[in-house]
């Protein structure tokens, strides 16, 4: 039987069952595993996960009347259908060019969904994000209000998260750490390992930090150091449009307060500058810039 | 969509496609099958006639089966029950589609044509209903920080295939300089916008990042040459001065973030070698990289000293 066959006829068998079947039964019903318990049990596996995967949302639950308890699977058919979305010719045009002008990965799922993948002419690119299923699983997750467990810095964290920003480059999470007890904001890509759903959101959503106004010397902890740099004239413009705030001197150059609170990324952002930047206080921040470069030459 | 698709691929449409065909009775056109769900004709029919056929519950009488009827151009689905209504969007479909949604939304936004009836906000007003109630402030993307005029110039000029004169500041050369250029594309790249086009006091093709262009005018000259067209910041050329550096472990973020050519993995330090845009982006890279870099060979027209030179010269303003 071909793969496919079967797990139309798997869906179909989960769709149809009043009580939850378990592994056994299903394939007994569906037909077309291997007949030794590992390989079905292997063969069965797969077909959950690309049925998750597709986003079914499978039920495991205690077959009734059973003792010791065995898991059975079944497909509620409201869930399985969601809420209904009609959308108009126009919209669904709009989705795809949406699609088409701004690059994520290769997943067409939605679209196919929809009955969308031919609702207007293919265009040209003009935007690329980088985009995974890490991510995916996170705006699900804040869309569902649903908590995330995942390590950062090494740390494991259990995060109800509110909004993902894609800014300077980045991905940002912003939500509620549980452990901690308070709003943190994490850098998508430093994400270490898998991201897992582990249960509804339970904290109120709050006012949401935006990174765009975060430049990596203020991402850490602690309290603030204010440092003063000057710019050269002709890196002023590019100055400004970074730091938003300066302030103009005669001769063109301008002046900047920083919120120091990550040295190195400081000292990197004047570093680009070369020497058309100097830091003007506090005097600490100036010698340790003094320090680095003396250790260079 | 073009190649044979595997049994996932074919499940996740079919599975949308079985309760749309089956919703009209009459039968719809094939083609119309194939291009609304991507699906490629031939493996349609074969899946269709082959497989949906047989599908059903246990026990498999033929009452329990679907009926599929293809003639001709058309096709018909019948007894499809548990098939009726096509599988939901799952949150990660709906994240994909609002990000692209939201994207293009921020994108227009700058060009000050939002219509708070258009189709795509429409769409993304329904699609956030049906998702959840996290939907409307789950995602924004900012797809780069250029001032909105420069954006707005570039793209008039890219319109009305004209030439701009750009007052450009070079980050790799650290220099700021006057060009003329025939714009192809304006795009976002990984968070910043970017112009390519065809620069007339290069005589080649350049991109330029949109936040460094400090004035942009467009002239009334007509685009000439074919228009160029090149994505990414900077393509490594064979004609580009290399150098060979060893990074410590705490260096190795450089390798995700430049184009490395050459990598030696097998000690602890890794030892690279990489193309160079310019001497001052060497100079940059290396003074942040500090103890966790080292220059085991340049090019001799890179110069020598590269840290130490570039050291001195920020330094001579603090004594």
């Amino acid at each position: 039987m071909d793969k496919l066959e079967r797990l139309l006829n798997l869906t179909a068998a989960l769709l149809h069952a009043e009580i939850p079947l378990t592994a056994e039964e299903l394939r007994d019903r569906v037909g077309g595993y291997p007949d030794a318990k590992a390989t079905f049990r292997r063969a069965f596996e797969r077909d959950k996960d690309d049925l998750r995967s597709m986003g079914m949302p499978l039920r495991v639950e205690p077959v009734p009347g059973v003792d010791p308890p065995v898991d059975g699977y079944r497909l509620d058919r409201d869930e399985y259908a969601g809420t209904e979305l009609a959308f108009e010719a126009d919209e669904l045009a709009a989705l795809h060019l949406a699609t088409n002008l701004v690059r994520l990965d290769d997943d067409d799922t939605a679209l196919v969904k929809l009955g969308a993948a031919g609702a207007g002419a293919p265009a040209d690119t003009v935007g690329r994000i980088p985009f995974d299923d890490t991510l995916a699983t996170m705006i699900g997750a804040a869309v569902d209000r649903q908590a995330l467990s995942f390590t950062y810095n090494g740390v494991e964290r259990i995060v109800e998260p509110w909004k993902l920003s894609f800014t300077r480059g980045h991905w940002y999470l912003s939500g509620f750490d549980r452990l901690r007890g308070d709003e943190r904001l994490y850098r998508v890509d430093r994400v270490e390992g898998a991201v897992s759903l582990i249960g509804p959101a339970t904290a109120p959503v709050g006012d949401v930090t935006e990174p765009i106004d975060l430049r990596g010397w203020e991402l850490g902890d602690g309290p603030a150091v204010v440092a003063t740099i000057a710019v050269d004239a002709d890196q002023a413009a590019y100055a400004r449009h970074i730091l938003g705030e300066v302030v103009d001197r005669p001769d063109g150059s301008v002046t900047a307060t920083l919120d120091v609170r990550n040295i190195d990324a400081f000292r990197s952002f004047v570093l680009s500058f070369l020497e058309h930047a100097e830091i003007l206080e506090p005097i600490d921040l100036r010698n340790d810039f003094v320090d680095w470069l003396e250790a260079q030459r | 969509m073009s190649g044979r698709l595997n049994a996932r691929d074919r499940l996740a449409r079919l599975l949308s496609v079985i309760p749309w065909v089956a919703d009209r009775p009459d039968g719809v056109l094939i083609d119309d099958v194939v291009e609304r769900f991507a699906y490629p004709r031939a493996q349609l029919l074969e899946d269709l006639q082959e497989i949906v056929f047989f599908v059903g519950v246990y026990p498999f009488t033929p009452d329990a089966l679907i009926e599929v009827d293809v003639s001709d151009d058309q096709v018909s689905i019948r007894y499809a029950d548990w098939f009726s209504r096509p599988l939901r969007l799952s949150p990660e479909d709906g994240a994909r589609l609002l990000t692209a949604g939201r994207s293009v939304l921020a994108m227009t936004d700058t060009n000050d044509d939002r219509d708070a009836a258009s189709p795509l906000l429409r769409a993304l007003t329904k699609l956030g209903t049906a998702l959840g109630e996290g939907a409307e402030r789950a995602v924004d993307v900012r797809l780069g920080t250029a001032p909105a005029d420069t954006l707005g110039v570039l793209r008039d000029a890219l319109e009305r295939g004209v030439q701009v004169e750009l007052e450009y500041y070079s980050y790799g050369r650290d220099e700021l300089s006057e060009r003329r250029v025939e714009p192809a594309k304006v795009f976002s790249d990984q968070g910043n916008w970017y112009l390519s086009g065809w620069c007339l006091r290069a005589e080649g093709a350049r991109v330029f990042r949109v936040d460094r262009i400090r004035a942009a005018v467009a002239t009334d000259i007509p685009v000439e040459g074919a228009k160029a067209s090149i994505d990414g910041s900077f393509t490594p050329s064979s004609d580009d001065p290399r150098v060979t550096l060893q990074l410590a472990p705490a260096a190795r973020w450089v390798v995700e973030q430049y184009p490395v050519e050459a990598i030696d993995d097998s000690g602890e330090d890794i030892i690279v070698t990489m193309a160079v845009s310019a001497r001052a982006w060497l100079e940059r890279l290396l003074l942040r990289l500090g103890p966790d870099a080292t220059v085991l060979a340049a090019d001799p027209s890179l110069g020598t000293d590269l840290a130490s030179s570039a050291a001195d010269r920020i330094l001579a303003r603090y004594s």
